[in-house]
């Protein structure tokens, strides 16, 4: 490095390109100096600080003071149950009734038309409202009772199964969306249009990091989803909230992250160096131009390097003993698999990382349901279940929260033709069931009913915004509270709405 | 901005009102001097300070003709300082007319007459600041009652309470009495006393023994934020449900009396976490933002205070420190994995906040017995890690006397069934984690 970048008090960038931008801070500097110095002390007084805008506040100067500060500002509106959370989102829509949603009645309906009764006018999608008639069709796979309470659960998923006294099953999700992106955007950030801040972000605003090596939010899409439907990045996207606070996707190939290795022939001995003066001259732009983007980008630099570090190690499957790949199943040495999402989801989670998101695609049946299912199920199932287990024994279900589910349900009709052994389903908002475990949520129960042919819920309803509200619960946020002002209006994950489900807190 | 330039001036009325009472003082002061040898010549200035007066006197009543405006005093009042100040402003005029030489000659008017009069216009002023002051700091601001008024002590125990003087009282003083008071009746209600509450407003009486939906006061907390009816009126605070229930409670089992201690009455089961919340008794208050969420069980041992400059050492020293409640003050304490950092340094500074500590993570830190000896101190400790650490079995002999423990993680450590055994002895355990150690045993069994 060249000396003459080495006297702190003065750095400016001596190129003729620069000139206006140099001209610019010269008269910032004038009048900070002199005006502003000395007019802004009287003003500031006059009007008090509302009225200066948001005029920074004298620094306190002893750490104690600082520590008041930052206590009274941490943000748990009460007492966390949940330090991290680890969302398994399953797109495209699982069915209830093939997994979680037991109907042994149903079986001897089979082929008749759904009754008015039920349907009561309700919207269908375009793919099936034109079919003559909405024939019933029940579960192809048999159920069977696991766990302390019996539970009722698919013969698909057979390590769920085994965890099930872990489970707490909520059978009455409703939404609000018909269709994918809506209904994915409104689970993920709270409306069904593209725009506001995702789960993840919100809780990196509120909360913060416990772990500023890595990401607060990373997402993992695994590689082995059939990609029939799209996850566009905004669902991990931050909306109007600062831009640290997105989430990081970690790449399902060689390089988890991309671009973060040293390029060959460069040692990396001086990279700290450089980054600290483009620290600086970013620091300069941003000073000038007030983009608060030029923060989010030191910041991502910043990351960068850290990650450097704490990337390869937490990616390294390397250490993990052979029982480990058995407990995931084969797919986990396979990286990008879910079952391999899963495994590194736990790694994540014990470096405290917050929020660690898996998108898996390809429930989306609307024929050919039960092999579609079975495919789904078989490539999920063991590493679900063994997330489960590892983190029980590890002792991090205390303070981890676990969930499962997709953005809707599927409809009790057939779409499409019915045959002994084949059939659809199409899109169905009106119940679902997800289910979480671990931290503060009860363990080993059912939470809500639907009707006898899972299509209206009967008991204990529970719809986006609550599951929202009470996720921010376990973490110790109030859901009301939790604002960020954006074009002159207050927005929240909940919207206006949203009702913590008392019934499932621990 | 928060305000249009028309308020802010108008809110410069307190700030300008000052101005005449300030010349109109002096030129009443200046003229009784005059009437001494050794300041007669006082006496020529009084005109032009009357005029000066007068000047600022119209200035405060623009300005505080402006403040009026915004519609949030009393109207009574209100209307009695308007007219004695413009009044005030007019004599003031007419006084400084009449000493000009020119009308002095005409009008001939005798110096004591006019000393009189001076007195008289400090007298209405008197008047008119005393009713500008009541606008500003409320009708009791300045009374001998004021004076007499003693305030009672907070109660040491639920108990003890005295429901209507120290619970429902306070909430009426604190949520209604700026407009509901004597003296500033809106809907002809006063909240200042039990009488008052009785005979009620316009719409009837507020409260009505043992009915509270016939209790026009309760009626109106109770309503939709939006209805029009709904009290406090204008964005005001509104009750927190707490404060709702406690009033719900004295209208219909309290029978609206006063002077009862919770002792002294029945049934109070209900009421008592209630006031306990209220009076901020057990560890958590009564907040605003508290309000409507579900009831959370908190530790009362707990502080709520935290010695910070130990906090502040801890961070700096790599300690990460998550603050999971700040009043009171919960603490999630994680030594990173592998740290390198020697108990040594940091023990004095856990120390400190020990009964802050709530959740402790010492995980993978190459930690023996011996370093962890401390931690029977950590009295209110709920969640701890020791996972990944040469420690042995004497450590359970640690943690048998926290009581509040729930959960514990001796995984990959040296310990073996004797430590199980030990730990059972607190009943307060409820999970173990003790993956690959030597152990059979589990607490459970």
């Amino acid at each position: 490095m060249a000396d003459h970048h080495h006297h702190e008090e003065e750095f400016r960038l001596n190129n003729p390109d620069f000139e206006r931008l140099n001209q610019r801070l010269d008269r910032r500097d004038f009048l900070t100096k002199t005006s502003m110095g000395i007019g802004a002390l009287a003003l500031g007084s006059l009007f008090g600080n509302k009225l200066m805008g948001n005029a920074p506040r004298p620094a306190i100067s002893n750490a104690t003071g600082d520590m008041e500060q930052e206590i009274l500002k941490a943000l748990p509106h009460f007492a966390p149950k949940a330090k991290r959370v680890v969302y398994l989102f399953m797109s495209g829509g699982p069915s209830q009734l093939e997994t979680f949603d037991y109907k042994p009645a149903l079986v001897n309906m089979m082929g008749q038309n759904l009754p008015e009764s039920i349907r009561k006018g309700q919207r269908l999608t375009g793919m099936s409202a034109n079919q003559s008639a909405l024939p019933v069709v029940p579960s192809y796979y048999k159920f069977n009772q696991h766990g302390q309470n019996q539970t009722w659960i698919s013969e698909l998923l057979p390590h769920t199964a085994k965890v099930i006294d872990d489970l707490c099953i909520v059978k009455s999700m409703h939404s609000e969306a018909i269709n994918h992106d809506p209904a994915i955007t409104f689970f993920q950030t709270g409306n069904q249009l593209p725009g506001r801040p995702s789960i993840g972000s919100w809780l990196s605003y509120g909360l913060g990091s416990d772990n500023e090596n890595l990401p607060t939010f990373i997402v993992l899409v695994s590689k082995n989803g059939q990609k029939d439907q799209p996850l566009y990045a905004r669902l991990w996207g931050n909306g109007f909230l600062p831009s640290k606070h997105q989430g990081v996707q970690f790449g399902s190939g060689k390089d988890p992250v991309l671009f973060l290795n040293n390029p060959e022939g460069y040692d990396g001995a001086d990279r700290k160096e450089m980054l600290d003066y483009l620290s600086k001259l970013n620091q300069i732009q941003n000073s000038t131009y007030g983009d608060p983007e030029v923060d989010a980008r030191i910041a991502q630099y910043e990351m960068a390097y850290r990650m450097q570090t704490s990337v390869p190690e937490v990616m390294s499957v390397a250490d993990e003993p052979e029982e480990i790949f058995e407990l995931y199943g084969p797919d986990s040495k396979d990286p990008g698999t879910y079952a391999a999402n899963c495994l590194l989801a736990r790694k994540l989670l014990e470096k405290d990382v917050k929020f660690v998101q898996l998108y898996h695609q390809g429930w989306d049946q609307h024929g050919s349901l039960p092999s579609g299912i079975a495919g789904q199920c078989k490539a999920t199932d063991q590493g679900t279940a063994a997330l489960i287990t590892d983190l029980k024994r590890r002792g991090l279900l205390e303070d981890t929260l676990v969930i499962w589910g997709g953005e809707f349900g599927r409809t009790v009709y057939s779409q499409g033709k019915l045959t002994a052994n084949d059939y659809g389903r199409d899109h169905h908002p009106r119940c679902f069931t997800m289910w979480m475990a671990g931290a503060g949520v009860k363990p080993g129960i059912s939470f809500g009913e639907t009707d006898d042919f899972s299509y209206n819920i009967v008991k204990d309803p529970v719809h986006v915004h609550d599951f929202q509200a009470t996720l921010l619960h376990l973490m110790g946020i109030d859901h009301e509270r939790l604002t960020y002002k954006f074009q002159g209006r207050r927005f929240r994950l909940t919207d206006v709405e949203g009702k913590i489900v008392k019934g499932i807190l621990a | 901005m928060i305000i249009d330039i028309f308020t802010f001036s108008g809110r410069l009325h307190p700030l300008i009102v000052h101005l005449p009472i300030g010349f109109i003082l002096l030129a009443a002061l200046f003229d009784l001097l005059s009437y001494t040898k050794k300041y007669r010549y006082l006496k020529q200035s009084v005109p032009f300070i009357l005029l000066i007066g007068f000047i600022a006197a119209v200035l405060a009543c623009i300005f505080g003709y402006v403040l009026s405006l915004s519609g949030d005093y009393d109207t009574e009042t209100l209307t009695h300082h308007k007219i004695s100040g413009i009044t005030l402003a007019a004599i003031c005029g007419l006084l400084y007319i009449s000493s000009t030489p020119l009308l002095k000659k005409t009008l001939g008017m005798a110096d004591k007459l006019f000393s009189l009069l001076l007195l008289g216009l400090v007298v209405l002023m008197s008047y008119s600041g005393h009713q500008g002051a009541s606008l500003t700091h409320g009708n009791d601001y300045l009374t001998f009652r004021a004076l007499m008024q003693q305030e009672r002590k907070k109660p040491a125990t639920v108990e003890q309470a005295i429901l209507f003087e120290d619970v429902i009282q306070p909430i009426l003083q604190k949520k209604c009495v700026q407009c509901h008071r004597d003296g500033k009746q809106k809907g002809e209600l006063s909240v200042e006393s039990l009488i008052a509450l009785k005979k009620g407003g316009k719409s009837g009486p507020a409260v009505v023994a043992g009915k509270p939906d016939a209790s026009e006061l309760f009626r109106r907390i109770i309503l939709d934020e939006d209805h029009k009816d709904f009290m406090p009126a204008d964005g005001k605070p509104p009750l927190t449900k707490n404060e709702v229930k406690l009033i719900a409670w004295w209208i219909k089992e309290g029978k609206a009396e006063a002077g009862k201690t919770i002792a002294g009455m029945k049934n109070t089961n209900a009421l008592k976490p209630m006031v306990a919340l209220f009076l901020g008794m057990g560890g958590s208050t009564d907040s605003e933002q508290n309000d409507g969420e579900p009831d959370q069980q908190i530790n009362p041992d707990l502080p709520l205070t935290i010695d910070t400059s130990s906090l502040a050492n801890l961070k700096n020293k790599g300690i990460r420190v998550r603050v999971m409640l700040n009043k009171p003050v919960m603490l999630d304490v994680t030594l990173p994995p592998k740290s390198g950092i020697k108990m040594a340094d940091i023990k004095g500074h856990i120390l400190k906040l020990a009964k802050n500590i709530v959740w402790l993570n010492f995980s993978d830190n190459q930690l023996t017995d011996q370093e962890i000896s401390f931690l029977p101190e950590l009295k209110n400790l709920e969640k701890l890690r020791l996972d990944k650490n040469p420690i042995t079995d004497q450590v359970s002999n640690y943690l048998i006397s926290l009581k509040h423990l729930e959960a514990i993680n001796l995984n990959e450590t040296n310990i073996t069934d004797g430590a199980i055994l030990t730990l059972k002895k607190n009943s307060g355990i409820k999970r173990l984690y003790s993956w690959k150690t030597k152990t059979t045993a589990s607490i459970n069994n």
